[in-house]
């Protein structure tokens, strides 16, 4: 539909955020400085697992500049043990620094404030720690033997979740296959590592009792109670505000940080704190995605529909206690992928080792079941001498069967896809390939394609959690917003989400300046989150790609409050009833008789000023304050089945690549993309969020690993050892879209920034065994480095010599 | 991650930095455009207690063509090597080799001299000046020495220089006749260190007369694979015979697999490696020959 | 600026370093990175450090004309010389034409890594004037982005091209 001439949103306006960051006037946190600032160095674990028997701070105290330091021995008794936000099997006795041991590479045991970085850097050479070290478990499946060290001695097992959810009769399924066909797959750790690292600045003003902690924190909803409990302040007490964040996709949180600084800064007598990571820290300790072995078994008819599944997930947290069984949970969204699998067995393993703990990454372990789906398809077309993508077509969620509830209850709102499916082909000129490919194969060279479709879900449900914790920790996908038409007439909006490059401040203005029937340039988007004006709750941060399904709700419903109060005050000074009105060029007017009207400013004036020319009864201001919740959320039913996520987006990758069979290096010749995320507000926004968020699937194909090896040692600690794809590696991505509109977003929009993420690894890998087919090779880990895919093709050069 | 404290010198001149060098007895460290020293300062894996920057060193920074040898000052920074027409014209393989150094912001300050004197053994400079019989000159309390590129890589990271002793100029002597040349990396990511890397120099006008062929990656240092060397330069192959050109390619492939396999290679050479590295001789055989028979 | 105290093996020296045309004179340790001092003693935030080792490129700046990474440079190594940073391009009213084109081609998201990108999007330009996409590609390969997979900065580079030429 072509947007009319008045309407802002689907137009692809500039981003308000692009002239801000290119002329490099964005507010990073760390530009949180203040006069008089502090500086914080951590000192960090070198044992992946050991028992800390002493920590001397004594020489490092005595170092110039250093005004005062930490152990985990005076953050236990000056804080309250970490509050899980998932509940765990055991009470943790942990704190913002490490107490009784360390469980990972990287672990903060002290910390050194000083007056500048370098100084306190300085320092921490001085502190003397020693350590007994244990034997650490880094292997999942070894650490979830019985004899394998703990990481939690209290709890008996690293186990941290083990559960089985029978969605269906799965093994009546598998009894009347005619195929059935198990694989293994593993996942890689890796992560988003957003250009700017984590950190805060905190004031703890001991005095006023009030601490204000600014940081780029995605999640200042729950970054606040464990703030606040951690430190037996009210959340009336603590002041949290989030300026620009130079990137996200999940991992920038962490609450021992913010506490860490806290406490600092009132050791300090109220200065401020600063902290902020280095990149070694950031790769060492910030977060990881999981890990993970899963094993799939899959039941077939002749015709190759799949009658049943059986998933066996092993997800390797590392030493996740703040937040764990995330990867386990998120995988219920996409179990069944884009596919009509009646019965699903899932069984989860969620183990803790002693590695970096795991946590939100873009995608957070859809990529992985996405990876596995996808390649099982193709492994079962091999079998069943099929073509993979018509395996495919036969087992997708058809679009008249949406919206699909899949087995295990997970919601898929709206798709077409195999429509997604019918415009991938052409756009990677799938026919002409497969005869290029034949010429190719001829003279030596291996060229393949690969194919993966993946689905999207997006908005989080935090009931979902019931089902790892066994509690009610929390329900609900929501969001909240405010819009206020200020004295003057201009407009001011706070969101609780405020982004992290994702262009929420533009796509806000474009919402509200059509709500309110004005300019973009009349709306101000606040960049910044500030917990002391903005509404917030429990859900509110920049996270599982939500903007469409609950933020949205929130700028509309806000934004419709201060609209129906326009009129209504526009309706008693222009005696005109409020059906006559509208709200269009910067006013209130009648419709027939548009030069009848009063402008905002006139309305801000008498609702502000002139207080007695407002109707009797009304409500002084223009202010409207909306918490959004969206009404399709649930809690798990009797058999456990949920709506972890709301809506579904979806997208299908084709990407032809040419392996040179000398060197096993792997080049990407040509990569499309269609996405489907439902009716586009910013066409710009949501082709910089597919084609970036393809380049990151692509990093964890080919190039991204936290390397560990046996005793837990992290060799990939910098960005020498650490490779993110650069200009050259990333190709300019084909894109095309589908738009089927979700019935249930306010807007019809859904989700958009995980889509490139998600399909992108199983494509590429599908791509480079599809390429060396001729060889019969199979590539079971990631990232398909040349040694890797070198090593492979020497082997089936071997077996077959 | 910030480097720790260290005292800073900047010399005008040579002999101020060498006698700053002979004063700080060894825990000095020059610094020349430190894209290398620096990430280590930062990452608090170097301590020196002192630094004499080099920068400010007047008459370091050349480029020369004295008929018989280009004389390369070693504060010369590498993308003005890079850009520069003597080279184009002279060494043509120096610039191939300089363009794949890390990314245009490092070699607007990375110098020729730094790099060599850095010795990582998957650079491209030292495996480079190694296939050019390049010279290296030290200067030292004692004056200068003259160490062939040959002798001057000792090991990763470690050269024939002393601590006392400064490298101040490269020395590429010029072939006789025509030479024709080719530098061939495999890396993961663009501008990356090498996962192998190989040089050949071939000589000769109307057939090959003779040949320098150097593989850098399993070794600690770059060496030359003097097997490889003995057949493409004793095979006496003509410029316009494409078939025996092919065919020498492919037997250059085989000797280059046996020659680097019977290298002293470090104990993280994998297998890989090795094979990367002979397939990567092969290539700049290729390369080199394809040039030549195309001049 | 923050005061720094400094241990007995500590250098400090005064530097004066021209910062998109202005003067910008403080005493610094010398071990004190460029990208610092430009931050905190000369108040230019758009310089951003994203790794402090020299690899992802956000913290670039002209020195002397020339694309550099200021955190693997001390200070007191440009002292005399003319650093410019983003900040020195353009501002809002008077766009340059590569930060104009980040902003029609929405060549950034989080804006972290924008400022190195146009940085050495200038470099490149002054070498080559016309780039292809690989050279545009090749030249930026210093620069990571997390963001946006590069193709929209690569069209903003080339879309660039002829504007900062008949500049």
């Amino acid at each position: 539909m072509e947007p009319s001439s008045t309407q802002w949103k689907g137009r692809p306006v500039r981003l308000r955020e692009d002239l801000r960051f290119s002329t490099g006037r964005g507010t990073y946190v760390d530009d949180m400085k203040f006069p008089d600032t502090l500086h914080v160095a951590l000192l960090r674990s070198v044992h992946a697992h050991a028992r800390i028997v002493n920590v001397d701070m004594n020489e490092a105290l005595a170092m110039p500049g250093v005004v005062c330091g930490l152990t985990g021995e005076d953050a236990r008794r000056m804080t309250k043990p970490l509050r899980s936000l998932i509940p765990i099997p055991v009470a943790l006795d942990a704190y913002c620094l490490a107490f009784g041991k360390v469980t990972h590479v990287g672990e903060p045991v002290a910390a050194v404030l000083a007056e500048s970085r370098y100084l306190a850097e300085d320092a921490l050479e001085k502190i003397r720690v020693e350590y007994e070290p244990l034997p650490a478990a880094v292997d999942p499946e070894a650490a979830m033997e019985p004899d394998a060290p703990l990481l939690f001695e209290s709890m008996g097992t690293n186990v941290m979740w083990r559960d089985r959810f029978d969605y269906g009769d799965t093994d009546a399924a598998f009894a009347r296959a005619a195929h059935v066909f198990k694989k293994r797959f593993y996942i890689q750790r890796y992560s988003s590592t957003a250009l700017e690292t984590f950190g805060c600045t905190a004031v703890y003003d001991d005095r006023r009792e009030q601490l204000t902690v600014w940081s780029n924190d995605q999640r200042p909803g729950q970054a606040m109670p464990i703030v606040a409990h951690s430190l037996g302040l009210t959340h009336a007490q603590i002041r949290f505000v989030t300026p620009d964040v130079g990137g996200g996709f999940g991992n920038k949180r962490k609450a021992h940080y913010l506490i860490i600084a806290a406490l600092l800064s009132r050791m300090s007598g109220g200065r401020p704190v600063h902290y902020l990571e280095d990149r070694r820290e950031n790769l060492m300790a910030l977060i990881h995605a999981c890990n993970g072995v899963m094993d799939l078994e899959a039941a077939l008819d002749e015709e190759g529909r799949i009658l049943g599944m059986k998933v066996r997930d092993i997800a390797d947290e590392g030493a996740n206690v703040l937040n764990p069984t995330v990867h386990s949970i998120l995988k219920l969204g996409n179990l069944t992928n884009c596919y009509r699998i009646p019965v699903v067995r899932y069984e989860v393993n969620s183990v803790m080792t002693n590695k970096c703990p795991s946590g939100a990454n873009r995608g957070i372990g859809k990529p992985f079941m996405c990876l596995a789906m996808e390649r099982m398809m193709d492994y079962l077309a091999r079998r069943l001498g099929m073509d993979p993508i018509e395996l495919r077509r036969r087992n997708l969620v058809p679009p008249d069967a949406m919206p699909y509830t899949g087995p295990s209850g997970a919601l898929i709102d709206s798709g077409d896809f195999s429509g997604t499916l019918d415009k991938l082909l052409p756009l990677i000129d799938y026919e002409d390939f497969l005869r290029e490919q034949r010429e190719a194969r001829a003279r030596g060279r291996y060229l393949g394609i690969g194919i993966a479709i993946g689905l999207e879900p997006s908005t989080s449900n935090q009931s979902a959690y019931i089902l790892s914790s066994g509690r009610r920790n929390a329900s609900g996908s929501a969001e909240a917003a405010m819009v206020r038409v200020e004295h003057d007439g201009s407009i001011l909006v706070l969101l609780g989400d405020v982004g992290s490059g994702q262009g929420h401040e533009t796509a806000a203005a474009q919402i509200v300046a059509d709500e309110l029937g004005v300019a973009m340039d009349g709306v101000r988007v606040s960049p910044f989150f500030d917990s002391a004006v903005t509404p917030w709750l429990y859900a509110t941060g920049n996270y599982s790609n939500k903007f469409a399904g609950t933020d949205v709700g929130a700028i509309l419903g806000a934004a419709r409050k201060v609209r129906d109060k326009l009129l209504e005050l526009g309706a008693y000074l222009l005696r005109e009833p409020v059906e006559n009105l509208e709200l269009a060029e910067g006013g209130v007017r009648a419709r027939d008789r548009n030069e009848h009207r009063k402008t905002l400013a006139e309305l801000a004036f008498v609702a502000y000023r002139d207080l007695l020319s407002l109707p009797k009864g009304m409500e002084p201001g223009l202010e409207g304050r909306f918490y959004y919740s969206s009404d399709l959320a649930n809690v798990p039913d009797e058999n456990r089945r949920v709506r972890n996520q709301l809506f579904a987006s979806n997208a299908a990758h084709g990407v032809i690549v040419e392996v040179d069979p000398d060197t096993g290096g792997v080049a990407i010749l040509k990569y499309g993309v269609v996405h489907d995320c439902g009716t586009v507000l910013n066409p710009a926004i949501v082709e910089g969020l597919v084609q970036g968020a393809t380049a990151h699937g692509i990093g964890a194909a080919l190039y991204e690993e936290f390397d560990y090896d046996a005793e837990g040692n992290l060799k990939s600690t910098t960005f020498v050892d650490y490779l993110k794809p650069t200009a050259v590696e990333i190709p300019d991505v084909r894109m095309d879209h589908l738009v089927t509109p979700s019935p249930y977003t306010p807007l019809g929009m859904k989700g958009v920034g995980e889509g490139g993420a998600i399909p992108a690894p199983a494509a590429i890998c599908n791509a480079v065994e599809n390429a060396l087919e001729p060889l019969g090779c199979t590539f079971d880990h990631l990232p398909l480095t040349p040694e890797r895919v070198w090593g492979e093709i020497e082997k089936a050069r071997a077996s077959r010599s | 991650m910030k480097p720790p404290p260290f005292r800073y010198h900047t010399p005008r001149s040579l002999s101020e930095a060498l006698d700053l060098l002979r004063e700080s007895s060894g825990d000095a460290r020059v610094l020349a455009g430190g894209q290398s020293l620096v990430p280590l300062l930062n990452l608090r894996l170097a301590y020196p207690e002192v630094l004499v920057d080099l920068n400010q060193v007047q008459g370091l920074s050349y480029i020369r063509d004295d008929g018989a040898r280009l004389r390369i000052g070693a504060m010369t920074r590498q993308r003005e090597a890079e850009f520069s027409v003597v080279l184009a014209e002279r060494c043509p393989l120096l610039v191939e080799a300089l363009a794949q150094v890390g990314h245009p912001a490092i070699r607007n300050r990375g110098t020729v001299g730094g790099s060599l004197a850095h010795a990582d053994p998957v650079a491209e400079l030292p495996c480079v000046m190694t296939a050019l019989n390049a010279e290296l000159v030290a200067a030292g309390p004692e004056g200068e020495r003259v160490i062939a590129a040959s002798d001057f890589f000792l090991g990763p990271y470690e050269t024939a220089l002393d601590a006392r002793e400064i490298l101040v100029e490269v020395r590429i002597p010029s072939a006789p006749g025509p030479r024709h040349a080719s530098f061939v990396e495999f890396s993961r990511r663009h501008g990356d260190f090498a996962l192998a890397e190989a040089a050949a120099v071939l000589e000769g006008d109307g057939s090959c007369t003779g040949a320098r062929v150097v593989a850098a990656g399993p070794a600690w240092i770059p060496c030359r694979l003097e097997a490889v060397e003995r057949l493409v330069g004793g095979a006496g192959v003509a410029r316009t015979d494409g078939a025996a050109q092919r065919d020498l390619v492919e037997e250059a492939g085989r000797t280059a697999e046996a020659a680097v396999a019977a290298l002293p290679t470090h104990a993280d050479a994998t297998p890989y490696q090795r094979r990367l590295a002979a397939v990567l001789v092969k290539r700049a055989v290729a390369q080199a020959l394809e040039r030549w028979s195309r001049n | 600026m923050e005061s720094e105290l400094t241990d007995d093996r500590t250098d400090r020296r005064t530097v004066a370093v021209t910062v998109n045309g202005r003067r910008c004179t403080a005493e610094v340790d010398v071990r004190k990175t460029l990208a610092d001092f430009l931050r905190e003693d000369a108040g230019f935030t758009g310089v951003h450090v994203g790794c402090e080792h020299g690899v992802c490129g956000a913290c670039s700046v002209l020195m002397d004309g020339q694309v550099v990474r200021s955190c693997i440079l001390f200070a007191v190594q440009a002292d005399g010389h003319e650093v410019v940073t983003v900040e020195g391009l353009g501002d809002e009213d008077a766009l340059n034409p590569l930060q104009q084109a980040f902003v029609e081609h929405h060549a950034l998201q989080c804006g972290f890594c924008t400022p190195g990108m146009l940085l050495a999007a200038v470099d490149l330009l002054k070498h080559c004037p016309d780039p292809t996409e690989t050279q545009v590609r090749e030249a930026l390969s210093g620069n990571l982005c997390m963001c946006t997979g590069y193709a929209n900065i690569v069209r903003a580079v080339r879309a660039a091209a002829p504007n900062v030429r008949s500049g």
